[in-house]
């Protein structure tokens, strides 16, 4: 029951403390505007590359939870650097595994809210059809690359700690997933050598479980897909957790704990 | 174009922003230099930073994707990409003025990156482009910029610019004009905007606090 309590705390200060400065209009603007100007800006780039642009509509409007569960997720680490609050977290006595998968979790529904509000534009402003969909396993797909894209913010934003500025950490891996994931081209596109790299991005399985969700396959013909990107974002948000872990040990035996 | 303007966005956006959060923007409002002659200095040197971006990415595109890269006239693209560095850092400048009071600079940061690359042609015709968002495209200094950059890139480009039918050096004179004008007209917004945003400041003493 403490743990739970510390999972929420966590939870909800985190988000509240990274965004104090955004005031809810100015929010949901963003959220409107990033989702529309991503997707639109690939979309023509589609149109001019004559490329499927139902297939990068799809990509894009998933791919939008990268920025609250990756990009929001790694700054985290920064924030607590450069709000001073990275001592106060290491000093209390809180189990540390609610406080630190904690943190994600309202970027987690942030992210959920990103993706229905994109979904939404690519079916009304880029055609996207979405009438042999099956909405259950799509919803699955949808919250569990939430879920799991926010254990890979976690494991890099662990690995973050160990550096000074985290934002640039950041903007190339939240970037870096348009490229790996199969966003705006099917990863099979990739150079070989290159492909084996897109499937520790759980973005990859949740892309590839979301189109297959919305040419109709059903919850049980996605399963597979979504148990190995589940898979993939637990190891990732464990990873996190124990770098994180290491960065604490190591922080209290040299002191550096906001020297890196 | 893109490294360009993410540059001179964020150099206006987030120094403003750090500024706040370090508290030192009200030493830069005290000191007797003008806010608008800081900032400008810092969005013309980052646009100018962004000139890395550029040479970085034409790099990889060369060694990386094969792309045979070739400028037909190398006096005109290095004044095309120079006046375009201009007008990006001017066009910077309004929306700096703004940051200035809004709490949500770093918001309105990431959310004019992406419009820009849209409506300016940089990527794709503006032609592709809604009708409606067509005249957006005009009153950008980039959108002709970006134009003369391509005319000055290969001649044969001339039948899809904006002046179709034209001599390529006269499209390029004609593209550097418009955007100059362009330019002058947003230094003139800017400076309006800061005297008008410095002064509500001063008044409200709220500069901070936003």
């Amino acid at each position: 029951m403490n743990g739970f309590r510390i999972f929420l705390s966590s939870a909800v200060f985190s988000f509240r403390a990274q965004f104090d400065w955004l005031n809810p209009v100015m929010w949901l603007t963003m959220k409107f505007v990033l989702s529309i100007s991503q997707m639109a800006f690939f979309v023509f780039v589609g149109i001019f590359a004559n490329a499927p642009i139902q297939f990068i509509a799809v990509g894009n409007a998933l791919q939008s939870i990268s920025w609250n569960t990756v990009f929001s997720v790694i700054n985290i680490t920064g924030h607590d650097k450069w709000d001073g609050t990275l001592p106060l977290v290491l000093a209390t006595p809180a189990n540390r595994l609610p406080l630190y998968i904690g943190r994600a979790m309202i970027h987690v529904l942030d992210g959920i809210l990103s993706a229905a509000i994109s979904f939404v534009f690519a079916a009304i402003l880029f055609g996207v059809n979405f009438s042999q969909t099956n909405p259950l396993a799509l919803i699955v797909a949808i919250v569990l690359t939430a879920f799991t894209m926010a254990g890979f913010g976690l494991l890099i934003g662990g690995f973050c700690f160990f550096f000074r500025n985290p934002m640039v950490f950041a903007n190339i891996f939240t970037f870096g997933l348009l490229i790996f994931c199969g966003v705006n081209f099917p990863v099979s596109s990739l150079p070989a050598a290159i492909q084996p790299f897109s499937y520790i991005f759980p973005l990859t399985y949740g892309l590839t479980a979301a189109r297959d969700a919305i040419i109709g396959q059903d919850l049980i013909q996605v399963a597979p897909t979504l148990a190995i990107q589940l898979v993939v974002g637990v190891a990732s948000m464990l990873i996190g957790y124990m770098l994180f872990r290491s960065f604490e040990n190591s922080a209290r035996k040299t002191g550096k704990m906001e020297a890196v | 174009m893109m490294g360009m303007w993410g540059n001179t966005i964020y150099s206006s956006g987030f120094a403003i922003e750090f500024e706040k959060w370090q508290g030192t923007l009200e030493e830069v409002i005290a000191a007797p230099s003008k806010l608008m002659h800081v900032i400008t200095g810092r969005a013309i040197s980052n646009a100018f930073f962004g000139l890395t971006n550029m040479i970085a990415i034409l790099i990889i595109a060369v060694a990386g994707f094969r792309v045979s890269l070739g400028i037909a006239d190398p006096l005109m693209f290095a004044v095309s990409l120079l006046l375009t560095l201009l007008s990006v850092s001017a066009l910077g400048l309004i929306f700096a003025s703004a940051f200035v009071l809004s709490r949500s600079a770093q918001a309105l940061t990431n959310g004019l990156e992406t419009p820009l690359y849209i409506v300016s042609g940089s990527m794709f015709p503006i032609a592709l482009l809604p009708f409606w968002i067509h005249p957006a495209a005009y009153i950008l200094g980039p959108t002709w910029g970006v134009d003369a950059i391509r005319l000055a890139t290969s001649a044969n480009y001339v039948s899809s610019s904006f002046w179709a039918g034209m001599s390529p050096g006269m499209a390029i004179f004609l593209d550097l004009t418009v955007m100059i004008l362009i330019t002058m007209a947003y230094v003139a917004i800017a400076t309006v905007l800061f005297k008008l945003v410095e002064r509500r400041a001063r008044i409200t003493g709220t500069m901070v606090q936003a």
